[in-house]
């Protein structure tokens, strides 16, 4: 790295390390130990994102807490109500239904964020001409909004949409079914268009790990006389289990903020089926107005994310020291 | 022919009959994943004669109209719409990547009083439901004088939990040594951040860039909210108010929504490899 002198903007003071000390701290150097005369230079690093951290994280987050307190809407002056919002939450049908369905959805993604995208990625995971085009086509959900994603799969949900066609042609009902409206239907329907929107970057994910399996361990297996299955749940699996944690920790994640695409596709209908924890919060805020109310739903869907995160956490570390 | 050649020509065939297998294999998944963006692109060019839907589904506009793409480029300030989506990625991206290479740059590489704490705040900033935070974060925008305006749209976005741990991956996998060789040139951290450790992460800075343009480019919540002075909308939002006016007029929402796929799509083919490159990255550890 010679070309060291060609930025300008430069606040830096020529620095008089002695190499004994480097070489004298046990743990792996770093700047903030070496430079010595500036311990406050990673902060300075840090400030930015610190700033932008306290802003627009940090600071709303406090005033969250604070309006699950109160009955702050736009029609009250503002009261303090204790914990009468959480009291009211527990005891809110709409609210606990709604729970349910978060519950429901983050099951339901599974098989799109396990088992589908785990046999695309090794569908993909060949030398082929061409296999990239078709990588970049299974990723293009991933890129497109949600808005655009309903508008598109309107086509597929409609009365004359190619689902009731294919419903028609297989003979399966005679009347075409409502999928967006129909109370069996539409959480499914919902939880269709995320899964499929999502496939691609777990598929990404798991494309990593089978990329960093080294190619000899198939071969070693297949010398043993291991067939393909075997090779799959001898080799690839348990490979493939910390990719797996990453990938469920963010179906998790997601799942529970599910959001979007109930807004843009069936508005938490009908009837409230639809509405997921993330859906009840944006409701009671940008519908009922009621912005203390809403507060304390969303601390209580925060509260539990945590919770699954930290469960997460304490069960991958345990899988992580086996890991290569 | 000997016998090996024999062998070898048979087992090309069978080869090759495999290959075309999975290539329609392939194929077919690929179906999965676009057939609602082709109906999309054929509903666009329907004349009004043709019907939207049909059994079976047609995809063949007959003959195609351009109507439709103009309506939509009419009815909704629809250049504007696109124009501030560009200025929203033009000036969110530069300060995403910066932002997140300078808060990566530490924790991967400094231990430091306090770089656990900041790590996981910023960790914790992906678990807070976004909806929560739309009342309090306008407020705290309102309070700023924010709102309404094109830096209350873009600053929120610009530190992103995704950013950072990308980032922080590919600086913690850069030998220590080229930083200390940096140093004991007399290099200050500021110099060895901007001219040694950036151009290491090049393709990586270039990624989260990508998926920055992404994140900024379909964003409508947040800007929902922000904003209520409709020529500051972007085209994402432009799209959600298409569907609000056009109600039934499927041929023109079909429209307007295929134009504003048109950059992203182009943007991520010119750019797939190192989007896909990055996806993966993200996760390697």
């Amino acid at each position: 790295m010679s070309d060291s002198t060609q930025v300008a903007a430069t606040p830096a003071a020529p620095a008089e390390v002695p190499v004994a000390v480097r070489r004298a701290a046990a743990k792996p150097v770093s700047f903030g130990q070496v430079v010595g005369r500036s311990p406050f230079v990673p902060y300075l690093f840090l400030l930015p994102g610190l700033a932008l951290f306290v802003v627009f994280f940090a600071w709303p987050a406090v005033e969250a807490v604070e309006a699950s307190f109160t009955d702050y809407s736009i029609v009250n002056p503002l009261h303090v109500v204790g914990f009468a919002n959480y009291t009211e939450l527990f005891h809110d049908e709409v609210f606990l239904a709604a729970l349910g369905h978060s519950l429901i959805v983050m099951v339901g993604l599974l098989p799109f964020s396990v088992a589908i995208p785990l046999w695309l990625a090794i569908l993909v995971n060949r030398k082929l001409r061409g296999i990239q085009v078709f990588r970049a086509v299974y990723f293009l959900p991933v890129i497109t909004s949600m808005i655009t994603v309903a508008v598109a799969w309107n086509y597929v949900f409609a009365d004359k949409g190619v689902l009731n066609w294919l419903v028609a042609t297989l003979g399966l009902s005679d009347a075409p079914i409502h999928f967006l409206l129909d109370p069996h239907w539409a959480l499914a329907s919902v939880i269709l268009v995320e899964g499929w929107k999502g496939i691609g970057t777990y598929m990404m994910i798991y494309l990593a790990g089978l990329q960093a399996i080294p190619g000899d361990l198939y071969e070693a297996a297949e010398i043993d006389g291991a067939g393909a299955w075997q090779r799959f749940t001898r080799v690839t699996l348990p490979l493939m289990r910390p990719f797996m944690a990453v990938a469920l920790a963010i179906e998790m994640v997601n799942a529970l903020q599910v959001f979007t695409s109930v807004y843009v596709l069936t508005q938490g209908g009908p009837n409230d089926h639809t509405t997921t924890a993330g859906y009840f919060v944006w409701s009671q805020a940008f519908q009922h107005y009621r912005f203390g109310y809403a507060s304390a739903a969303g601390v209580v869907v925060w509260a539990i994310l945590i919770a699954l995160a930290l469960v997460n956490h304490r069960l991958t570390n345990g899988k992580q020291a086996n890991t290569p | 022919m000997s016998e090996r050649q024999v062998l070898r020509r048979r087992r090309g065939a069978r080869w090759t009959v495999r290959r075309i297998g999975v290539y329609l294999l392939l194929a077919a998944i690929a179906v999965v994943f676009v057939w609602p963006f082709l109906f999309l692109l054929a509903t666009a060019f329907k004349a009004p004669t043709q019907d939207v839907y049909s059994f079976p589904p047609s995809l063949i506009p007959r003959p195609p109209v351009l109507t439709w793409l103009h309506n939509a480029w009419t009815q909704i300030p629809f250049p504007r719409y696109l124009l501030n989506s560009l200025l929203y990625v033009l000036g969110g991206v530069p300060l995403f990547v910066l932002i997140s290479a300078m808060t990566a740059y530490p924790l991967a590489t400094a231990s430091f009083r306090g770089s656990k704490v900041m790590f996981f705040a910023i960790l914790s900033t992906m678990f807070v439901p976004a909806e929560l935070m739309l009342i309090p974060r306008f407020l705290v925008a309102n309070q700023l004088g924010l709102t309404n305006t094109y830096a209350g749209v873009i600053l929120p976005g610009v530190l992103s939990a995704f950013g950072v741990f990308l980032l922080r991956q590919a600086f913690a996998a850069v030998p220590a040594e080229l930083g200390e060789a940096a140093r004991l040139d007399g290099c200050g951290e500021w110099r060895v951040f901007w001219t040694v450790m950036l151009p290491v992460v090049r393709p990586t800075l270039a990624i989260s860039a990508i998926f920055g343009f992404i994140f900024i480019w379909n964003d409508f919540l947040w800007p929902l909210v922000v904003l209520n002075d409709d020529t500051k909308y972007p085209i994402a939002l432009g799209i959600a108010y298409l569907t609000g006016i056009s109600g039934t007029d499927t041929r023109t929402l079909s429209a307007g929504t295929l134009l504003s796929l048109v950059p992203i799509v182009v943007f991520f083919l010119l750019l797939q490899r190192q989007i896909l490159e990055g996806a993966k990255g993200a996760v390697k550890g």
